[in-house]
């Protein structure tokens, strides 16, 4: 709506008040008025309720009525049921004051079609200063105002789409976080019940070397458990800092073997890719069940050292025992063997260097693998 | 070892039911009853007395493990220990339980757990070290520090 009572303004008479023009037949202005393919009409506010006094053709054309059927009438026939109370008021307000006003407005034909009136209604004055007519004239600009309804309604529906998109996305996540807890669950879950079973099981066998053979394959599925216990507690769940796992594995190791060992834990956190977790885990169990069993054998006190750091791209896993050393152990029996290939198949798989050396005393084994964060990643992809 | 634990098994997987069984009677202590369920849970509780209850969170009813630590803080003097695979499950005031046994635990972790709540109990605070996967409530890890 553009209201401004100064447009009307007093001196552009002379724009036509200057051009030497007769009344009546002769006179352009009025021809022109009669004739233009914009619809006009005049009214005159001394006469009782506004009438129109005047309408052109294009104004009957517009409104679908005849000459009889406006001259004499106020134009309020022109709203109809979806015309805004609001722009009513204004027009009313501005007819009033003796203001011009500019304003969109929903108008109806007499055959009840609707259509957008870009209405314009300026004052009249005579040289004395008093109100004589008013002038108004009207175009259809329904094709621009529905262009823009388009607009907006496009709009809400992309806005309602990217809304309902979000929501299935937001729902989809949900429920693959929930799915990722439940099997996350399970697993945990039915690691339990494989050492439950190992334990029950063993305790009902008689024969020491099968219930240590039992033991051993205990402590393999425990240090798995360990790392399912650590691997969903932070929040990224595609790499875990090795120290944490490796410190519960060693101290539970170690405290489960009774006796006095002194354990001397120096960790440094490496951040390593879930899927290796599993691996490493296994091997350090190896590494320390077997300084535990054959390194201090039935001595039941000792050293144990077991050291993780980075050092170049790759992570460093020591462990090193004060114990009788390689000489003293028995690499021939079927347990230890087993371990050896475990250690050797699962070494393979993590790209893994793994040096034993004589520790004098004791033993000393260092594993170095890669864990260059760019190249994992780039392999990965 | 001071006098031994009644404990209470509040667990829906039978053969960790059967586990715990054992590994609390190897330590010389005493299961009182196993409940799998809520109304289970509620029944024993009433009808018998305990000194720790180990509460599962999921069991045969759902995860109704938080509401059988609730009834068991409003019903009885017992502590109760959660023993769990969802330890994030568990409400900021742990339900006014102890703390919680992450599963999976290892038999030593379990066994030094039960030596840590049986000191916990009879003669807080416990003088042993606090076992690998088990977590104190923060309300005694206050009270304890």
């Amino acid at each position: 709506m553009d209201r401004n009572p100064n447009t009307n303004g007093a001196d552009d008479w002379h724009l036509t008040g200057d051009i030497p023009v007769e009344h009546g037949r002769g006179d352009p202005f009025a021809a022109a008025i009669r004739k233009t393919r914009m619809s006009m009409i005049v009214t005159d506010p001394r006469r009782d309720d506004n009438p129109i006094v005047f309408a052109n053709d294009a104004f009957l054309r517009m409104s679908g009525r005849t000459r009889e059927e406006v001259v004499g009438r106020n134009c309020r026939f022109l709203q109809g049921p979806e015309t805004d109370p609001q722009a009513i008021d204004d027009i009313r307000a501005a007819v009033q004051a003796g203001d011009s006003i500019n304003i969109d407005i929903l108008n109806y034909r007499k055959d009840g079609r609707s259509f957008w009136n870009a209405l314009h209604i300026s004052p009249v004055f005579n040289d004395a200063g008093e109100l004589q007519f008013f002038f108004s004239s009207q175009l259809d600009v329904s094709d621009r105002k529905n262009a823009e309804s388009r607009v907006v309604a496009e709009k809400e529906r992309f806005e309602q789409a990217v809304q309902d998109r979000t929501a299935e996305l937001q729902t989809a996540l949900e429920a693959q976080t929930a799915l990722l807890h439940e099997v996350d669950h399970r697993v945990k879950n039915n690691l339990q019940m494989i050492s439950s079973l190992i334990v029950m099981q063993s305790r009902s066998i008689p024969d020491e070397s099968i219930r240590l053979s039992l033991k051993s394959m205990l402590d393999r599925v425990e240090a798995l458990s360990t790392v399912h216990r650590r691997l969903y507690q932070s929040n990224d769940i595609s790499r875990f800092d090795l120290a944490d796992f490796v410190r519960d594995i060693v101290t539970d190791l170690i405290a489960a073997a009774g006796g006095k060992f002194d354990m001397q834990l120096d960790l440094n956190p490496v951040d390593i890719p879930a899927e290796k977790a599993a691996p490493v885990a296994l091997i350090v169990n190896e590494l320390v069940t077997n300084a535990i069993k054959h390194g201090f054998r039935d001595r039941g006190e000792g050293m144990i050292a077991v050291r993780v750091k980075r050092l170049d791209g790759h992570c460093v896993i020591e462990v090193a025992d004060n114990g009788s050393g390689m000489r003293g152990t028995q690499p021939s029996t079927d347990r230890s063997s087993f371990g050896l290939r475990l250690i050797r198949a699962l070494g393979r798989q993590l790209h893994a260097n793994i040096e034993w050396a004589e520790g004098n005393p004791g033993t000393r084994v260092v594993l170095t693998m890669p864990v260059d964060h760019a190249s994992e990643q780039g392999g990965n992809v | 070892m001071s006098e031994p634990l009644r404990v209470l098994i509040v667990e829906d997987e039978a053969l960790l039911a059967m586990e715990l069984e054992d590994v609390i009677a190897e330590a010389g202590h005493t299961v009182v009853g196993c409940a799998v369920s809520l109304e289970d849970a509620r029944r024993l509780v009433d009808s018998m007395t305990a000194d720790i209850a180990l509460v599962d969170i999921h069991l045969s009813d759902g995860p109704t493990g938080i509401e059988v630590a609730n009834y068991i803080r409003q019903a009885t003097k017992s502590t109760v220990v959660f023993l769990t695979a969802n330890p994030k499950r568990i409400p900021q005031d742990f339900a006014g339980a102890m703390g919680v046994i992450a599963k999976p635990y290892t038999v030593n972790g379990l066994t030094a757990a039960l030596r840590y709540m049986e000191e916990g109990v009879r003669r807080p605070p416990p003088s042993c070290a606090r076992p690998i996967g088990f977590s104190l409530a923060p309300a005694y890890a206050a009270a304890w520090a």
